[in-house]
């Protein structure tokens, strides 16, 4: 497939795990398109980027506004978020439009196989089996990908 | 002929049928116990017959008794509800049983524990009503006492139980801010170990970062597992198992070597969860590392593909964890029984575990006794 890389944007106001995630969204194939430390500069990027995905910390430079910044991603931007956090039960049922999330602290591989299997998902429409460890996927886009019946899980 | 009239007639009526000789009236008129008699074919009821101790009781006179109904006892402050009750009872013709505040002629109060019971003629219609009262204003006040102490006691409970409610919320908020601040820590080291292992360019060092960013994830493994469960006290050590091979397999990409895993559920205390994932991680990690060397390839030594199996059971008072590989032996691998086994050694010490290294022929088993007892509460 010559398919051209995902644009994935990185919001999170940790720069070392900023900097650590952007190697490892370019070693699955990815393309990072920048880098977003507060929910401000977090919509305004989304916007005017416009990324594929978007990998969004809860807690950002101005307090916990990630929530927000999936929301509108997902509502005006037209992209897919993904959450990335430590708090993990503290996220709406809903997943504010967000694809899912990758519980920290997470693994290198961790990162690596969910961003690959995310990569196929939003190519193909379809998932190509369930989550990898460590991914937890929003029901609304499980059940997009062909994976209905996937209740929000705690192990 | 006037009320007071033929009340008195009903009155001599009465008496007459109760002489002098009589031993009920005699005993009826002597009793402590406060009576009264009410003529229940007269208009309202009035009192034909009241004993001395009725007198006493309420302070009036005979004659200023006589020919009235006995609401003249209720007041202000007597409940609308009990003199509702009494007058469905006297117009039913039942029986009652009821405390009521009455007041005497001095206008002082005192509960009365009235009982009010009709009686019937021979035809069987309602003749009189019988009334006795009894002073119960001491066990009224105990009452209302209690009941004060009661509502004192219920709202104190109510203020301390909105007080720890509060507390209780506090500390779990305060635990969630924790969790956030470890986990994100945990997250930074790791960062921290990957950016440098992507600078150093020498196989001894990367090898190090490697070795120590294992081990900060096996930590940072547990403390996911930790919050994820609902009980933060139990550490699920079969669930933590997989978790980690997973991981440190897809990490290692050696899709030659194949992994078992044969896991009995066994919770332990979450004191023990770092020091016994640690163990785990750098045993799994030194069968990956060294029982399949590189030059190998394919893992297939002597013709056998690569097999590693971790396996878990609980035999009687211990926690059996063994880790078994079909590679190269001990002999004959490059594990040069580093600091990896140092950890392990003081760690198993720690936990009061026992480990065993021993040839599986081929290969190296390695197995921890972990005790029951040492672990549970």
């Amino acid at each position: 497939m010559t398919e051209r890389p995902l644009d994935v944007l990185i919001v999170e106001d940790e720069v070392l795990l900023a900097t650590e995630l952007e190697f490892l969204v370019e070693e699955v194939g990815c393309h990072a398109v920048g880098l977003a430390m507060s929910s401000d500069e977090a919509k305004a990027l989304a916007c005017d980027l416009r990324p594929d995905l978007a990998l969004v910390d809860v807690h950002l430079r101005d307090g916990p506004t990630g929530v927000e910044v999936a929301r509108t991603i997902h509502d005006d931007c037209g992209g897919v978020a993904l959450f990335m956090t430590a708090n993990v039960k503290r996220l709406p049922d809903d997943f504010a439009g967000a694809c899912g999330v990758i519980g920290k602290p997470y693994s290198e591989h961790g990162v690596k196989t969910a961003l690959t299997y995310l990569t196929v998902c939003l190519r193909e429409g379809q998932a190509p089996g369930p989550p990898p460890v460590g991914l937890e996927l929003a029901p609304a886009y499980a059940q997009r990908w062909g994976l209905p019946g996937l209740a929000r899980a705690t192990g | 002929m006037t009320d007071i009239l033929r009340s008195e007639r009903a009155a001599e009526e009465l008496a007459a049928e109760h002489g002098a000789g009589d031993p009920f009236a005699a005993a009826i008129r002597a009793t402590r116990m406060a009576m009264i008699v009410t003529d229940a074919r007269q208009p309202d009821h009035p009192i034909i017959f009241a004993n001395n101790a009725f007198l006493a009781l309420t302070g009036y006179h005979r004659d200023e008794v006589i020919g009235r109904n006995c609401r003249f006892l209720q007041g202000p402050d007597t409940d609308p509800a009990a003199i509702e009750k009494l007058s469905a009872a006297v117009a039913n013709g039942e029986d009652i049983a009821i405390d009521i505040l009455n007041y005497r002629k001095d206008g002082s109060t005192f509960w009365n524990a009235l009982y009010l019971s009709p009686v019937r003629g021979k035809d069987s219609e309602i003749v009189y009503f019988f009334g006795s009262q009894l002073n119960v204003s001491d066990k009224k006040r105990v009452e209302f006492e209690l009941d004060d102490t009661r509502d004192r006691l219920e709202a104190a409970v109510a203020a301390r139980t909105a007080d720890l409610t509060q507390a209780l919320q506090q500390k779990t908020a305060l635990l969630h801010e924790v969790d956030h601040r470890v986990k994100n820590n945990l997250q930074l080291i790791s960062s921290l170990l990957l950016l440098q292992n992507r600078r150093v360019t020498d196989p001894g060092v990367k090898n190090s970062l490697r070795g120590m960013l294992e081990r900060v994830s096996a930590i940072a493994t547990v403390h996911r597992r930790l919050f994820q469960s609902e009980d933060v006290e139990r550490f699920d050590v079969s669930a933590f198992v997989r978790d980690l091979v997973s991981d440190m397999m897809g990490a290692a990409r050696r899709d030659d070597i194949k992994v078992s895993l044969d896991l009995e559920r066994i919770d332990i205390a979450a004191s023990k969860a770092a020091p016994l994932a640690l163990v785990i991680s750098e045993l799994f990690s030194n069968a990956l590392r060294h029982a399949f060397p590189p030059e190998s390839m394919g893992a297939a030594v002597d013709g056998r593909a690569g097999e590693i199996l971790v396996r878990i059971t609980r035999q009687d008072a211990e926690f059996r964890i063994e880790i078994a590989d079909n590679g190269v032996g001990v002999e004959n691998s490059a594990s040069s029984g580093g600091f990896g086994l140092t950890i392990v050694q003081l760690l198993c010490q720690q936990l009061k575990a026992r480990s065993e290294t021993t040839p599986a022929d081929p290969g190296t088993r390695v197995v921890v006794h972990l005790p029951v007892n040492g672990v549970h509460h």
